[in-house]
């Protein structure tokens, strides 16, 4: 990273605040400078202590100096309308993760005839972040409250419990606003790898799940009926960082802060069997996996999050190739690639993959791939 | 509402030698005779009339449209009504003063003042209830304070007005929100009252119909005063713009109010084909790759040239519904002031010059003599430390703006009315 000009830190000093010296160098310019030192009063603000705010305040701001992520700095990072809880050793949620949960949340609302239940299933769930926001949203947005059911699955246990602290979060902010949901809905984070055959079964037998994965009687009130049969959605953002990337094109703070379960795929035998078609790279194995999962469960859409154009046209090929070898196994009739922004004005974008032209909607870098029935 | 006892007489000078003026005036402070002006006493019996008809027909026949149209005229019954009734009542008491009893001529004198003011009350309704609504006034809405060019003197002072009106709406009960609130330096420099400077700040007021309240707030605020950093005493003046726009609730949008905004006719209606948004978000591959915290949207208007930036939240998601939220709000204050001047150009009368336009200082506030004076009304009022803390004196200051905002809206109707007369009686010629 180039080195910022003295007179940078002179004028942070002088515009800004004496604090703000600290911050640029990880803010790099005094916008972001100035705007993260004011979200670091406004928390202190917020959260009442005993210790003097200005204490508290140069606390924080040291911390962040040190290139610990301010989203860890401060323990929560806003999601849609979510303030999800964040610390170190589970990823924090990203801008584009949310941008395309809320299209899809718009997409599962608009459809009509309105559904009379739902039931979605994220897996690799980290914070939670994408299968309670899709919630919130869909609780606020459908023209009639249903049922829903909702699963995340992470193979890491700190990622589920903070999970479940998400959810006990969300459940508060959302009996104030839309009202009982303990009533129609069901959600649930379970902890489980899943490249290991067993998780199917668990899915559909959640007697078993609570038995292995959870201690407390709470979170196994939150489990009173199996999976719904039919799938509407399953979601996955999984690690997709290939080892290389990692260490040359990752930001300092992810690589130093972030864990790199997370975000790079560790080689696992049962993977490798599943990718061995030669149109992925090994950084892609958990797409294949994902892919597998979806034809035991059959869900109506599904949507995966992905590192750029190239690594959404390489799971676009593998699908159309895998169909036109297993057509029983083909049911998703659409498959398109979401950009950064999906919702921003339709530009008529295509792109031929495998003879099949693919739309790509919305603006920014290729993010992901959705699927669906329709 | 009755006009205000402190219209003062700078405000009725100023509103100059137009026939109107002196109605107001006559019809608010003096008792001579209490007559409205013809043309306007002939709009009221005719929508009256017409009120009374659709009231008729909806007694058979109900139909929304005519229905929502009763409800509007039905101001304006009502408050004829009530001046007839009190022409009367003056009328019978008038023939009192003239009985040969004598006791009755002291009775009809004891009753004589209260009778006047009656009918002084009821024709000022009746004039207000002629005046159309302005489309806006039962909306929420946002306060838009900006520093005219210069020093940070106008900075300091832009902090003033903007914890002026939040403390007003404190005092007053009214909700508000900062919606933005970006201030350029800020532990070093501070002014004498610990105000920063401030770039821009939009203060939502929630209440419904906080747009009529404050519309009259629009324009630019004067300060005079020698600030702190002023070494050789001299008076500095600088100029805080305060924009008001129209705001509508957060679950606002498919409604029949105005905010109706997926309704391509509504003022509020933007074509997402025509904005284009920017964002700050990182180079390079994004997603997981990195974990940045820039989170600031920027959108422009493409046919308007209009731009919205948010920065205020963490959250792009949040910054991006705000910056809708006030490009629309802005639009549709944008395309209403546009009707209004479309209105004005054809009213061909000496109203036109007396229009406040984007430009006009509106409101001085003068430090070393302790003043707050409204070049409109011409209000000068004498305790400024009351008026900064939203106090009563700044209350009244508003309140007298608002009177001299619905006598301007009487003279246009009056000005309307006499136009089509004239025209009229050019055709019968
Ligand atoms: C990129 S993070 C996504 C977190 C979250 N869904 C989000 O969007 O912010 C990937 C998550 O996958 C989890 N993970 C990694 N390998 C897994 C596996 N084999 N089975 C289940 N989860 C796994 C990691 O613990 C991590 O929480």
């Amino acid at each position: 990273m180039p080195r910022l000009p003295p007179s940078l830190f002179w004028r942070a000093r002088k515009d800004i605040s004496p604090f703000a010296p600290v911050l640029l160098p990880v803010c790099r310019d005094l916008t972001s400078t100035a705007n993260e030192l004011r979200w670091i009063r406004e928390h202190v603000r917020d959260t009442p202590s005993p210790v003097p705010d200005q204490l508290r305040v140069w606390d924080l701001v040291e911390k962040r100096g040190k290139g610990v992520p301010l989203q860890y700095v401060l323990g929560n990072q806003p999601f849609g309308d979510l303030d999800i809880r964040c610390r170190p050793g589970v990823l924090i949620p990203r801008p584009e993760t949310e941008s395309y949960t809320l299209q899809l949340a718009s997409l599962l609302a608009r459809d009509r005839p309105p559904p009379s239940s739902l039931s979605i299933l994220d897996l690799c769930t980290g914070t939670g972040c994408i299968p309670l926001l899709l919630l919130h949203a869909l609780l606020r947005t459908l023209p009639r409250p249903v049922p829903i059911t909702v699963r995340g699955v992470d193979i890491c246990p700190h990622a589920v419990q903070l999970a479940r602290e998400n959810l006990r979060r969300a459940r508060a902010r959302l009996s104030s606003t839309a009202g009982d949901l303990e009533g129609a809905c069901s959600v649930a984070f379970l902890q489980h790898d899943i490249f290991d055959p067993s998780l199917l079964r668990l899915l559909a037998n959640p007697e078993e799940a609570i038995t292995t994965t959870t201690t407390t009687a709470a979170a196994a009130a939150t489990l009173p009926q199996p999976l719904n049969p039919g799938l509407d959605l399953l979601t996955i953002n999984p690690p997709y960082i290939s080892p290389r990337a990692f260490a040359r094109s990752t930001a300092r703070a992810v690589r130093n802060h972030e864990p790199r379960l997370a975000l790079v795929p560790e080689p696992l035998a049962a993977a490798a069997a599943e990718s061995s078609d030669s149109t992925l790279e090994p950084h892609d194995v958990f797409y294949a996996r994902a892919l597998a999962i979806a034809d035991a469960l059959r869900p109506k859409r599904m949507l995966m999050e992905v590192g750029g154009l190239d690594q959404a046209l390489r799971v676009v090929r593998f699908f159309l190739r895998r169909r036109r070898r297993r057509p029983a196994e083909g049911l998703f009739k659409t498959v398109e690639v979401w950009r950064d922004e999906p919702a921003a004005g339709d530009r008529g974008e295509r792109m031929a993959v495998e003879g099949t032209e693919v739309t790509v909607r919305g603006e920014g870098l290729g993010r992901a791939v959705y699927f669906s029935v329709f | 509402m009755l006009a205000a006892p402190w219209v003062c007489q700078r405000c009725v000078r100023s509103l100059g030698r137009i026939r109107v003026s002196q109605f107001i005036r006559r019809a608010s402070t003096d008792s001579a005779p209490r007559t409205l002006p013809p043309a306007l006493l002939e709009r009221a019996r005719r929508l009256t009339a017409e009120h009374d008809q659709l009231r008729a027909a909806l007694e058979n026949d109900f139909d929304p449209k005519k229905a929502k149209r009763a409800g509007e005229l039905g101001r304006i019954a009502e408050a004829l009504k009530q001046f007839e009734k009190a022409k009367t009542a003056l009328g019978e008491l008038q023939a009192l003063l003239e009985s040969d009893d004598a006791e009755m001529r002291e009775l009809a004198r004891d009753d004589l003042e209260a009778t006047e003011a009656q009918l002084d009350e009821s024709s000022r309704n009746l004039s207000v209830a002629l005046t159309p609504k302005h489309p806006f006034a039962d909306m929420p809405c946002l306060l838009e304070i900006r520093p005219g060019p210069g020093g940070t003197e106008g900075r300091f002072f832009a902090d003033t007005l903007f914890k002026m009106y939040k403390l007003y709406c404190a005092n007053k009960g009214y909700r508000t929100r900062v919606v933005q609130y970006e201030a350029s330096d800020s532990d070093c420099q501070t002014g004498d009252e610990g105000e920063v400077a401030l770039q821009e700040a939009v203060l939502e007021v929630q209440e419904p119909g906080a747009y009529g309240l404050f519309r009259g707030e629009a324009g630019m605020h004067r300060v005079q005063r020698v600030p702190a950093t002023e070494t050789k005493g001299r008076t500095h003046t600088s100029a805080v713009a305060v924009w008001v726009l129209p705001s509508f609730s957060e679950n606002a949008g498919s409604s029949e109010s105005e905010a109706d905004w997926d309704n391509p006719e509504s003022d509020f209606y933007i074509d997402p084909a025509e904005v284009r948004t920017e964002t700050m978000r990182a180079r390079g591959a994004g997603g997981q790759h990195v974990n940045k915290t820039e989170s600031a949207i920027r959108l422009t208007h493409v046919p308007t040239g209009i731009t919205v930036s948010m920065q205020d939240s963490r959250s792009q998601h949040r910054n991006r519904d705000m910056a809708w939220r006030l490009l629309r709000s802005r639009l549709a204050q944008q395309r209403r002031e546009a009707r209004e001047e479309q209105v004005r150009q054809l009213r061909n009368s000496v109203l036109a010059t007396h229009q406040i336009t984007r430009g006009d200082k509106i409101r001085t506030y003068q430090y070393q003599q302790d003043r707050c004076t409204d070049h409109r009304c011409g209000l000068d009022t004498h305790n400024l430390p009351d008026v900064l803390r939203g106090g009563e004196t700044l209350d009244r200051v508003m309140e007298s703006v608002r009177t001299w905002l619905v006598n301007k809206d009487i003279e246009a109707v009056l000005a309307d009315e006499e136009a089509a007369a004239a025209a009229a009686a050019k055709q019968t010629k």
